[in-house]
């Protein structure tokens, strides 16, 4: 506590070093976690997925980019892809669409939509694992009744037990749970438009549809493209809802690439390949990520 | 305020559409409820109707026979053990690395840990068995540590950027007057970065309650410390014949999260919003 600063000059130094020594300590737990439980098992497994080790056996080979070259010739990775690729878009365009609908209806309401909100909200807190079973018994039993007497075809059987409607069945709870935050993103961004420019198009004569096209939108777009970032790596990760609900199932319709990790490496021996395929899986994700924030990036520019 | 025509045509239309969704979302849990409260033979005379009377014996089968306590009280162990472990380390790192960004090691870990965002957990899932069972944490310790460290990068990320944005005049003033380094963090820093701890223990703390993949590879093979949605996952095969009683067990593992939300939903849906806007 010297006033002379020549005197404080040298406790100051010490203090210094010492300051960064402890602002080293501050960073090691979560280092030394992460590289323990995150690093050590990622490069583990880059090192297994050369191997031919079956999880099991005690001993393994190298074998080199062999279970690479398997799964890409496995008709089965092909068909998860597929999957993932077809539920992915599905689900991202559902997501937008529906969420920003609910959020424009809220934002019409303004004060009088609490209410709403906090319904509409529910779903965000839930378990997907719960969540899929409640569905899987309403799609069991609470539909096909309705659907027998209303004579909707589709609604008579399960949509999760026919192959060509298993993936909407759960594309339909995806979407029941997954909107709620995105709606209230969509809320807090259609509120960030400054009331004066709709104000300002309105005296220039603009009709509603253009306002939305021109003001809100443009708004909205930073919005837009980190939910479809978010989205499409929910889609293409899919794992809970499908292992819940249908398994992978009937007949592998819905065999998303996580349910055939987890299967392979699980219960049917193929560790190392199940380990390529993660591999590939990461490869996908990272690329389809990149490609998503470069395109919506450019968009955005356009509009501007 | 007057409205236009076409503005009131757009104010019922609105009301129409989201009261149809909400009967849509309400809808689920209308239909646990009233199943929960039926008896197997109410339910096959009429899926719809409302219970006639208050029947509590699929409540009771679920926490005698199934054990529901068990699994509740394990994963509030789970879920509270682990986010404190969160707030306890990353905002330490995040401030070191926000103060230090000029650093080249500080710099270092930013990037190093910043690379988990982009790995989804099915990529070192199984890899993660295998490890873990040579280590023997497949156990609800080991658990905890998994989401510990799953948790850091996106934290890390949220919490670097948030104390950037405060100036570091205050915590100097602090060390000035005598406080250590780590004083002035626990003292001066944590409560100024309060709003960002508070999302991210919000978000976490659902994260971990709601999780299955980690506690379905971590825990599956001993039924003792399985977490609710993995105690769900496991009894549904069970349940296929009495769906009552799986229906009151839907209930009971909704609730404790449903009394949460009901209490702090302005801080729930702040965190939820927020971790996703700045990831």
């Amino acid at each position: 506590m010297s006033k002379d600063p020549a005197a404080a000059a040298v406790p100051a130094k010490n203090g210094m070093k010492r300051r960064s020594r402890v602002m080293v300590l501050f960073t090691l737990p979560v280092v030394l976690l992460y590289s323990a439980f995150f690093m050590v098992p990622m490069l583990l497994g880059v090192y297994y997925s050369l191997t031919n080790w079956t999880g099991i056996a005690k001993t393994y080979k190298f074998i080199g980019l062999k279970n690479y070259s398997t799964v890409l010739q496995d008709k089965r990775f092909w068909n998860a892809i597929f999957f993932n690729f077809k539920y992915t878009i599905c689900l991202v365009i559902g997501v937008l669409v529906l969420s920003l609908l609910i959020a424009l209806a809220l934002n019409q309401l303004g004060k009088s939509s609490t209410v709403f909100r906090t319904i509409y909200f529910i779903p965000a807190v839930l378990s997907l694992v719960t969540v899929g079973l409640i569905w899987n018994e309403l799609f069991l039993r609470a539909f096909p009744p309705v659907g027998k007497a209303l004579g909707i075809g589709f609604l008579s059987t399960s949509l999760l037990g026919n192959p060509a409607t298993a993936m909407f069945g759960i594309l339909i709870v995806n979407l029941w749970q997954g909107c709620a935050t995105p709606t209230v993103l969509f809320v807090a961004g259609l509120q960030s438009v400054p009331k004066d420019l709709y104000e300002a198009a309105t005296i220039d004569g603009a009709n509603a549809w253009q306002k939305f096209k021109n003001i809100t939108i443009p708004f909205l777009i930073p919005i837009v493209t980190m939910l479809v970032i978010t989205t499409t790596k929910g889609g293409l990760t899919i794992f809970d809802y499908i292992q819940a609900m249908t398994a992978g199932g009937p007949a592998q319709a819905t065999e998303a690439i996580g349910i055939l990790i987890y299967r392979h490496a699980m219960s049917e021996g193929k560790f190392a390949q199940s380990i390529a395929e993660s591999m590939l899986l990461f490869v996908i994700v990272a690329i389809v990520s990149f490609g998503t924030i470069k395109l919506t990036n450019n968009k955005q520019v356009g509009e501007d | 305020m007057r409205l236009s025509v076409g503005g009131k045509v757009l104010k019922v239309l609105s009301y129409v559409f989201l009261v149809t969704g909400a009967l849509i979302i309400l809808f689920p849990f209308f239909v646990t409820i009233i199943t929960s409260l039926k008896t197997q033979q109410q339910s096959a005379e009429s899926f719809f109707a409302l219970p006639t009377s208050f029947y509590l014996g699929n409540f009771e089968s679920v926490f005698q026979k199934a054990g529901y306590l068990t699994y509740f009280t394990n994963s509030v162990i789970i879920t509270v053990t682990s986010v404190v472990c969160i707030f306890l380390l990353n905002p330490m790192c995040a401030y070191a690395i926000s103060r230090n960004m000029h650093k080249k090691y500080y710099k270092a870990v930013y990037f190093y840990v910043l690379c988990g965002i982009f790995v989804p957990f099915q990529v070192i899932m199984v890899p993660l068995v295998k490890y873990l069972g040579t280590l023997h944490l497949t156990s609800q310790f080991g658990l905890i540590i998994m989401h510990v460290t799953f948790a850091s990068s996106q934290a890390i990320f949220l919490l670097t950027n948030y104390i950037r944005s405060v100036p570091p005049d205050l915590e100097e003033a602090a060390s000035i007057d005598g406080c250590s380094t780590f004083g002035s963090y626990w003292r001066v820093v944590l409560p100024l970065i309060k709003p960002m701890t508070m999302t991210i223990m919000v978000l976490n703390a659902l994260w971990v309650w709601n999780d299955f993949q980690m506690p379905l590879i971590i825990l599956n093979k001993d039924a003792s410390t399985w977490t609710l949605p993995l105690f769900q996952y496991n009894f549904k095969s069970q349940y296929t014949y009495d769906y009552n009683m799986a229906f009151a067990s839907y209930l009971v593992a909704m609730v404790p999260v449903l009394i949460v939300y009901v209490c702090a939903q302005k801080y729930i849906v702040a965190g939820l919003t927020q971790g996703a806007v700045k990831t």
